[in-house]
């Protein structure tokens, strides 16, 4: 995680309180997978600087009882603070009306997290990415328990106890993993498609943690 | 939009009843279906249990809907299941285990039940059973078929409306008459007045005695010199052929065809003895025809040689296709095609004697019948696949005996060869006319058949089970009536070989699905395609063979219609029975229109290749055949007996 422990503290907004709130109970390390929601999340960003890059959209699907909701399906766009007419011109598709300002998206984006497990390709990068939109508001981290689908990867086939130098992570994109996984990819790059993508892989992986003794929430995050 | 709603979409567009839905409908479904997986060996479902508010449609992977651990079906991907929940909210009938990993698409049923009622496809759709696992409701085909042809349909085409029925073909209701007390004069008059060309002669009831046409006016009283003064009755053509006017148009033209009528007289209740109510002309079905099936016979019937049949037979193809691209109603079809190659048959055999008759001048006199094999013999010949046919004459005094096996034998040659030239395939078993052994007399038939019921081995009669179809298509009716006798005498006498019969008609199983490599030819030059002959059509001309020579049923040949009389037969499986009929027309239409778009035998089938509708009606075709293959496994103790 990237915040500077010593920046001053905000001040928490409201909609931020009720959101940690949610947190004060954490799940039972015996819960079964199936009884667990997830949200698979992804962002699209103009770079991969956190610093200097920022978030052009958003879009998750969650799955609760192991199955995938498209009724919970959601893209959001967030307003840049970088000039619009720079991104509209890597990304012209954007449709500007739709721009959500930076507390509009974070108050969204937090009420659709609630205390979910958050599941992601390269998870850490988009959580502070998403942190940095949501900090002027009081928001320091994202206390949901989160799952990086390429760690899951890794772990599944290469046993509990790895090595990460071993690992050769060309191997372990998306891309390689969905062609593994038997995922058809399409919309990749887009936010929404790569969540989607994501979310396919992930009951896939569970499927198969399942069959090597993975069955909890605690055995999932051991 | 939503990329992951417009994946959801774009997936369930491309597959029935889905792809029936209006854009804003079908984005409403994608947005409330849920994503499950099953790894392979997991259920979904199991019988009994009560219906989820989810129906289901496979996305990827194979699930197997079993009963009683047996498989009933394979749904692939896109193959609708669980419908039973959406129709009836009952527990579900089946289990369902996933064959492989699959990825399975639900769609609450209360989102979809709205559609259901707003979208007539839809409901049509599963009305006919297309969805998989419904077999257990005994799709109904016939629903298929109108299903088929509403979905087919690309345009309005008013020019199919002549076959959708009566009500869209004008009937002369207004009918002229006149007694037979009337002069021809009178008659001519009354004619000449309305300006029409027949006149029908009727009692004081109205019942219908004959018809007087501006052709008898010609050449029966003109020609003749006849008094125009002389009662009508004299001259009309009498008794009259009559049929009710609500039959159905195809019924009706084909007996126009089949008794070479110019006027088909219509009355209350179908026969003479009732009012005259409406008249229908050829003249009027001519003109609003092209390559009319009339046209065709009777230029078929005025050719002077072969050749000229050969392209007649051609223009019959373009009518046939049109006819099955329009699903006009098989048996008039099979009626038509069935026709045109009798007449082809029957000229080539005028030509054939006519050809011979100098150097055989003794053979004028001997009867004989040319008998048709097969499915020929069935009146289900649609392409000009393999001819298959053969002599039989009439028992001849000895001292003539190898002239007249000569004289046939060349006779049935010639026949064979204007068939080849009219475009039929050679017969690969060589079951054909120009075979010595299959130009035989009577006497050495009857031995052929009774050697066949008395030692029926599986090779024999595999060989030999064509040969039960036979039908006469020229020559001496008798002799065909009396070798049938013959055949059901001995089958009488020896009926174990129905039992031989019915273990043979129980060799093919029906397929259960697609797509899986049991079900394709796994080898050779069709290799992962579908063998619709062997598989499907084959089993079911058997069965019927079967259980119309069990009730000692002559004169049927048609297999649809042996069905059918079954169901007559057999009230308790009249359902079944009708089934299986339907079934068969639907197998027949497929492999012409097969045959025809690939100009080939249409035998094999690229499943890949059918639509998604094509696919479903064909598997539906598969439910009577096992269902038959059940209760002839039980009628004939199959179990118990080897052969």
């Amino acid at each position: 995680m990237s915040w500077w422990p010593f920046r001053p503290e905000e001040k928490k907004e409201s909609f931020v309180e009720e959101y940690l709130a949610l947190f004060e109970s954490s799940i039972p390390p015996i819960r079964k997978i199936n009884q667990l929601e997830f949200i698979v999340l992804d962002t699209e960003t103009t770079g991969l600087d956190v610093k200097k890059d920022h978030i052009i959209s958003f879009g998750a699907v969650k799955i609760k009882q192991g199955k995938i909701r498209v009724d919970s399906a959601i893209e959001l766009y967030p307003e840049s603070s970088k000039s619009l007419a720079n991104t509209a011109k890597i990304h012209g598709l954007i449709k500007r009306e739709n721009l959500l300002s930076p507390k509009t998206f974070s108050q969204k984006l937090l009420s659709y997290l609630g205390s979910g497990i958050i599941v992601g390709h390269h998870i850490n990068f988009d959580l502070e990415m998403l942190q940095k939109i949501s900090s002027p508001f009081g928001l320091k981290s994202f206390p949901n328990p989160h799952l990086d689908t390429l760690d899951l990867a890794v772990r599944l086939e290469y046993g509990p106890h790895i090595n990460w130098n071993e690992i050769p992570m060309r191997e372990f994109g998306l891309d390689q993993l969905c062609e593994r996984y038997q995922i058809q990819t399409e919309d990749r790059h887009t936010a929404a498609g790569d969540a989607f993508l994501t979310a396919q892989l992930l009951i896939k992986m569970l499927k198969s943690a399942e069959t090597k003794g993975i069955d909890s929430f605690g055995k999932l995050f051991r | 939009m939503n990329v992951i709603i417009n994946r959801v979409a774009e997936f369930l567009r491309k597959h029935p009843p889905f792809s029936f839905l209006e854009e804003g409908d079908l984005l409403s479904v994608a947005q409330s279906v849920e994503i499950s997986y099953l790894s392979k060996d997991e259920w979904l479902f199991h019988q009994g249990e009560p219906a989820r508010p989810h129906f289901f449609i496979l996305k990827e992977g194979q699930i197997m809907l079993q009963e009683a651990g047996e498989i009933r079906e394979y749904c692939d991907v896109g193959d609708v299941f669980g419908i039973l929940a959406l129709l009836g909210k009952r527990p579900y009938v089946l289990d369902a285990l996933a064959g492989e990993n699959c990825l399975i698409y639900a769609i609450p049923v209360a989102i979809f039940e709205k559609l259901l009622e707003k979208n007539p496809k839809v409901s049509l759709y599963f009305a006919a059973g297309f969805a998989a696992g419904q077999v257990v409701f005994k799709a109904d085909l016939e629903k298929g078929q109108e299903a088929r042809m509403e979905f087919s349909r690309k345009s309005e085409d008013h020019s199919l409306l002549i076959f959708s029925g009566q009500s869209a073909f004008r009937i002369s209701k207004n009918v002229l008459t006149c007694q037979p007390e009337n002069t021809i004069r009178e008659a001519a008059q009354l004619m000449d007045e309305r300006q029409v060309s027949s006149i029908i002669i009727c009692n004081e009831q109205g019942y219908p005695l004959g018809i007087i046409t501006d052709k008898d006016l010609r050449s029966k009283v003109l020609s003749k010199g006849i008094s125009p003064d002389k009662p009508c009755s004299e001259i009309m053509s009498s008794p009259v052929i009559t049929r009710k006017p609500d039959t159905a148009f195809a019924d009706l033209y084909l007996s126009m065809i089949k008794n070479r009528l110019h006027h088909l007289i219509l009355t209350e209740d179908g026969t003479a003895e009732s009012p005259v109510s409406g008249i229908l002309s050829d003249h009027d079905i001519l003109l609003s025809m092209g390559n009319s099936p009339a046209v065709l016979i009777h230029a078929l019937n005025n050719a002077n040689t072969i050749e000229e049949m050969a392209q007649i037979r051609d223009r019959a193809e373009t009518m046939l296709r049109y006819y099955l691209e329009n699903e006009v109603a098989m048996d008039f079809v099979a009626g038509v095609m069935t026709e045109i190659n009798d007449v082809i048959i029957q000229q080539a055999i005028a030509f054939g004697k006519k050809h011979l008759g100098k150097d055989y001048p003794e053979m004028e006199e001997v009867p004989f019948a040319f008998l048709s094999l097969g499915s020929e013999g069935r009146e289900e010949q649609l392409l000009r696949t393999d001819q298959d046919n053969a002599i039989l004459y009439g028992n001849v005094e000895a001292d003539l005996k190898e002239k007249a096996q000569e004289y046939f034998q060349h006779l049935g040659s010639y026949v064979v060869e204007a068939m080849l030239t009219c475009g039929f395939s050679a017969c690969p078993a060589n079951i054909m006319a120009s075979n010595a052994d299959l130009v035989l007399p009577l006497s050495k038939w009857k031995a052929k058949f009774s050697e066949w019921v008395l030692h029926p081995s599986p090779e024999a009669l595999l060989r030999s089970s064509i040969f039960f179809d036979f039908r006469v298509i020229s020559g001496s009716l008798a002799l065909g009536d009396e070798l049938s006798f013959h055949v059901f005498e001995e089958i009488k006498k020896k009926p174990v070989f129905l039992n031989f019969l019915a273990k043979n008609a129980l060799q093919n199983p029906p397929p259960l699905g697609f797509f899986r490599n049991f079900l394709v030819e796994k080898s050779g030059e069709h290799r992962d395609q579908f063998d619709i002959k062997a598989r499907a059509m084959m089993p079911l001309t058997d069965l019927a063979r079967l259980l119309v020579l069990y009730h000692g049923v002559s004169g049927i040949n048609n297999t649809f219609k042996r069905f059918e009389k079954l169901a007559e037969i057999e009230p308790n499986y009249q359902e079944l029975f009708t089934q299986a009929a339907k079934a068969y027309e639907i197998l027949m239409r497929m492999r012409a229109i097969e045959g025809l778009q690939n100009g080939n035998s249409g035998r094999y089938i690229a499943p890949e290749k059918l639509g998604k509708i094509q696919r479903q009606l064909l598997k539906n075709t598969f439910g009577p055949i096992g269902e038959l293959q059940d209760i002839i496994q039980v009628r004939f103790q199959l179990d118990f007996f080897r052969s």
